[in-house]
């Protein structure tokens, strides 16, 4: 009986839910075989299965995604059946949920620090990006997923992110810090993402040890510098960098075929230390115990909901 | 000052002093009784907030203490990881009913912290120089947050598997919360000053509804608890804004001074009591003066009146009227007085009428001695007049003619003289009433003067007339002044046989007329200018002893006044002030 309950069938929806809020299909990448049924900006989108689809119909009939909600509802929704598939933030991930399947890309986002064109002063990013102590925050706030990273291509997509060293340096920070005049040493820090709110609490406390004031807010207008998730969507490195030095406001990279040229060109974008690369992240997604097959994401964190399906019986 | 308004004033001040009196003994009891009850209100709050302190200190203590013993800390305790505990903290603070809980490893790092979540990792060394952290029971402790400094009872519990341990520090905030549980009677508050910075800060005093205003006014008396560590009683402010405060300085771990408790006793209370003893006393000390006035018009009359007219009749005495009595109206000193008034002046007329007998028949004697004197002078040449003509008629019979020619006119001589000295006499006797008129006593002066020059120069005296122009005429009997003037002046010329200067000066006074008579002659003896002008006295060894009689006596039919100054070997000044 419970083999016959986990063999792949067609039927049912497959009840997905997401922190992004999306305004426009446009700009969210449809899961593949599925078409877009209906669309409610920011809130709610619904897919159906492509009956025409190049690897055959799905085995779901349809996908109904729930934008914009919070990682602790989701897991809340998951734990009560109430959502099929949710994304795991590192809280979330310590809590043990009975029949909750993980899937975990590669690290594929990126964790940085982003200052604005007002921060000026080279000696005030450069003691920020000294004094964060990014070792303690990956082992408690991230409960050690993904890589401490100084580089903005993870070590599995560049192969030379270890170069890019992060350095935790208190001293050498309150030097810095001690150096500046004080209206100098007061940066805002704006984080739109609630969940990343403990991150930078911490890391304005670093600062804070260094000497350096951080009032830290949700206003990303006029903030000094925000701490913000970029996510790769290219498995090709030179592709990817680009479009992580487009997502962060960075100058377009320079033509970069070579492992050589990459790594000079990554190196060029983080001198002067506009952005403070911190943490390469997975992206991890929880499914409840009626999602069969699997997994259900890419190595880059893509939906992979084709050869999903569910099981609604007991 | 009248006796009476002397008497009105004294009385008006004994009720004003005694209502003051009573205000000021009054006010200070009450001040006293209200010191007392506000010592004794602060007192019992003192208690009452030691009570509160310390069962809140018990609170926290068990509540952290059965925060140790559960088996979530246990389970922290013996984890190898405890970075999946992050967020235990705040949730047990939450369960608990902690401001503040942290989560301390055995190697002092920071577990979890409820207060700063992101502190995890973070250094707490102090938690273990602590042995036994049961028996230090709950203290007072500053605690650093995310958005300031904040100041805690705080209590640390342990919680021990195997040789692993881990610290549960806990606590409450003393804030307006917890000044909010202190039940304050009316008119009092507690107010909380939080030291936690190196400078006097006013926004750290804080009360139940929030920060305190006017903190600055308290600076010197929290510096001062600061400063020497002890309770201190001050009182703040003037007037119905001024407040005492009990001031208690709040000691935390390690000693140190970390707060200071005030409670504040408002003295609007005492000052509005004050302000109404006041105005109460105004209105008894206006009711109680306007009383004694009443009283002091009423008592004083009765005193006063009496002495009024005992006033009176001595003023009617020393007008002349010996008779004045007073009516004796009780037996008190008053009544003596009047008594011993109107014998005085039953005395005084009785002796007036023995002086005026007596002077009568002095002036008779008197009289009788000058009528003789004088009458006995040519009695004699008569005498010897009518002798020689009997020797000649009896002795030379041939000579009797030429003899009775000589004595014939010796005789009529001497009648004559006989006959001016009655003829004086008679014009004492027959002094007329004046017949006024206004007359310029310059003028009479003068031609007085210019009577005199003849005589004046025989008798080698230096005429002087010192006329003042701005003399008014007077109401006088020309004739009389004439006279009286005329007596002046040969009485000075009397007084200066050796020669000298006569000087008659007339002097315009705001009324009347002046008029003196000045001499360098010999001058007077005050025995002598007491008896100048009695009548038939003479310092003379010629005269009758009649002129300034006569001169006295045609000044007060005058109504007016004479006097004189002399002094003895400069002169003598005859003064006459007329209407």
């Amino acid at each position: 009986m419970a083999g016959a309950a986990t063999r792949p069938h067609y039927g049912g929806t497959l009840r997905v839910e997401m922190r992004e809020a999306f305004e426009s299909p446009e700009a969210m990448a449809p899961p593949a075989g599925f078409v877009l049924a209906s669309w409610e900006a920011g809130r709610r989108a619904l897919y159906t299965a492509d009956e025409s689809a190049a690897g055959g119909r799905p085995y779901l009939d349809s996908i109904e995604i729930q934008m914009g909600r919070p990682l602790r509802d989701q897991s809340t929704d998951l734990e009560l059946g109430k959502a099929d598939v949710v994304e795991l933030g590192p809280n979330e991930l310590r809590r043990q949920i009975a029949g909750r399947k993980v899937w975990s890309s590669s690290p594929v986002r990126l964790m940085a620090l982003v200052f604005g064109p007002r921060v000026e002063d080279e000696r005030v990013r450069e003691a920020l990006a000294l004094a964060v102590d990014r070792g303690a925050i990956h082992s408690v706030l991230l409960q050690r997923q993904g890589e401490i990273s100084g580089a903005l291509l993870p070590q599995w997509l560049s192969g030379d992110a270890f170069l890019f060293a992060p350095a935790f340096d208190g001293a050498r920070a309150r030097s810095l810090a001690t150096a500046l005049a004080a209206p100098a040493r007061t940066i805002s820090l704006a984080v739109s993402d609630a969940s990343l709110r403990p991150i930078a609490d911490r890391i304005a406390l670093n600062a804070r040890d260094a000497g350096l004031v951080v009032p830290v807010s949700a206003q990303s207008v006029n903030a000094d510098v925000r701490l913000v998730e970029v996510r790769m969507a290219s498995s090709d490195p030179a592709r990817a960098l680009a479009e992580t030095a487009a997502d962060l406001g960075l100058a377009e990279p320079s033509r970069s075929d070579t492992p050589e040229a990459l790594y000079n060109a990554e190196r060029a974008l983080l001198d002067g230390f506009r952005v403070i690369p911190l943490f390469h992240l997975p992206r991890v997604f929880g499914a409840g115990p009626r999602v069969k097959g699997g997994p259900g994401i890419t190595r880059l964190g893509e939906w992979h909901f084709e050869n999903l399906w569910v099981e609604d019986r007991p | 000052m009248t006796f009476r308004t002397r008497l009105l004033l004294i009385f008006t001040m004994a009720v004003a002093a005694a209502v003051g009196v009573v205000e000021l003994v009054v006010s200070s009891r009450a001040r006293q009784a209200f010191e007392d009850m506000e010592a004794k209100r602060a007192e019992a709050l003192v208690t009452q907030f030691n009570r509160e302190f310390a069962r809140r200190g018990m609170e926290v203590m068990r509540t952290v203490e059965s925060i140790a013993a559960s088996a979530a800390a246990r389970d922290i305790a013996i984890s190898p990881d405890a970075s999946s505990y992050v967020d235990q903290a705040a949730a047990l603070a939450a369960t608990h009913g902690l401001d503040l809980l942290e989560l301390v490893a055995g190697d002092g790092a920071i577990v979890s912290s409820a207060e700063w979540p992101a502190r995890f990792g973070y250094k707490e060394d102090w938690l273990a120089t602590e042995p036994d952290w049961q028996a230090r029971g709950a203290f007072l402790k500053r605690e650093e947050l995310p958005d300031g400094v904040a100041l805690a009872l705080v209590a640390v519990g342990t919680a021990s598997a195997g040789d692993r341990k881990l610290y549960v520090a806990g606590g409450r905030l003393l804030d307006r919360e917890f000044l909010s549980t202190l039940v304050m009677p009316a008119g009092m508050r507690v107010l909380l000053y939080r030291n936690l910075a190196p400078e006097f800060s006013p926004s750290e005093l804080i009360g139940a509804p929030g920060p305190a205003p006017g903190a600055a006014r308290l600076k010197s008396l929290i510096e001062q608890v600061a400063r020497e560590r002890r309770d201190v009683t001050a009182t703040v402010g003037r007037g119905a804004e001024a407040e005492t405060f009990h001031a208690l300085p709040l000691t935390g771990y390690e000693s140190g001074l970390l707060g200071v408790l005030l409670i504040g006793s408002s003295r609007r209370d005492l000052v509005e009591l004050e302000a109404s003893m006041l105005r109460t006393a105004i209105t008894v000390a206006a009711a109680g003066i306007l009383m004694g006035i009443a009283l002091s018009w009423w008592a004083t009359a009765r005193i006063t009146r009496p002495v009024r007219r005992l006033a009176e009749s001595a003023g009617r005495v020393a007008a002349g009227d010996w008779g004045a009595t007073v009516e004796v109206a009780s037996a008190d000193e008053i009544g003596q007085l009047a008594g011993a008034f109107n014998r005085m002046t039953h005395e005084l007329v009785e002796q007036r009428d023995r002086l005026v007998q007596a002077e009568r028949v002095a002036a008779w004697r008197e009289l009788a001695r000058r009528l003789a004197h004088e009458l006995k002078n040519p009695l004699f040449p008569l005498q010897i007049t009518v002798e020689n003509m009997q020797r000649a008629r009896e002795s030379y019979p041939e000579q009797f003619d030429e003899v009775f020619r000589e004595g014939a006119a010796t005789l009529l001589a001497e009648l004559s003289n006989l006959k001016q000295i009655v003829a004086r006499f008679s014009d004492f006797a027959k002094m007329p009433a004046p017949e006024m008129e206004p007359v310029n006593l310059n003028r009479v002066a003068a031609e007085t003067m210019k009577l005199f020059e003849g005589q004046l120069a025989k008798a080698r005296v230096r005429a002087s007339t010192e006329l003042d122009a701005a003399l008014r005429p007077v109401q006088a009997d020309r004739e009389q002044m004439t006279r009286v003037l005329r007596n002046l002046i040969l009485n000075a010329i009397d007084a200066m046989p050796e020669g000298g200067t006569l000087t008659v000066r007339t002097v315009a006074p705001e009324t009347g007329a002046r008029l003196e008579v000045s001499d360098t002659g010999q001058g007077l003896t005050p025995e002598e200018c007491e008896r100048l002008f009695t009548p038939y006295y003479t310092t003379k060894t010629h005269g009758t002893g009649l002129g300034l009689a006569i001169v006295q006596s045609v000044v007060s039919d005058h109504k007016g006044r004479i006097a004189v100054e002399s002094e003895k070997g400069k002169g003598t000044t005859f003064r006459i002030d007329l209407g």
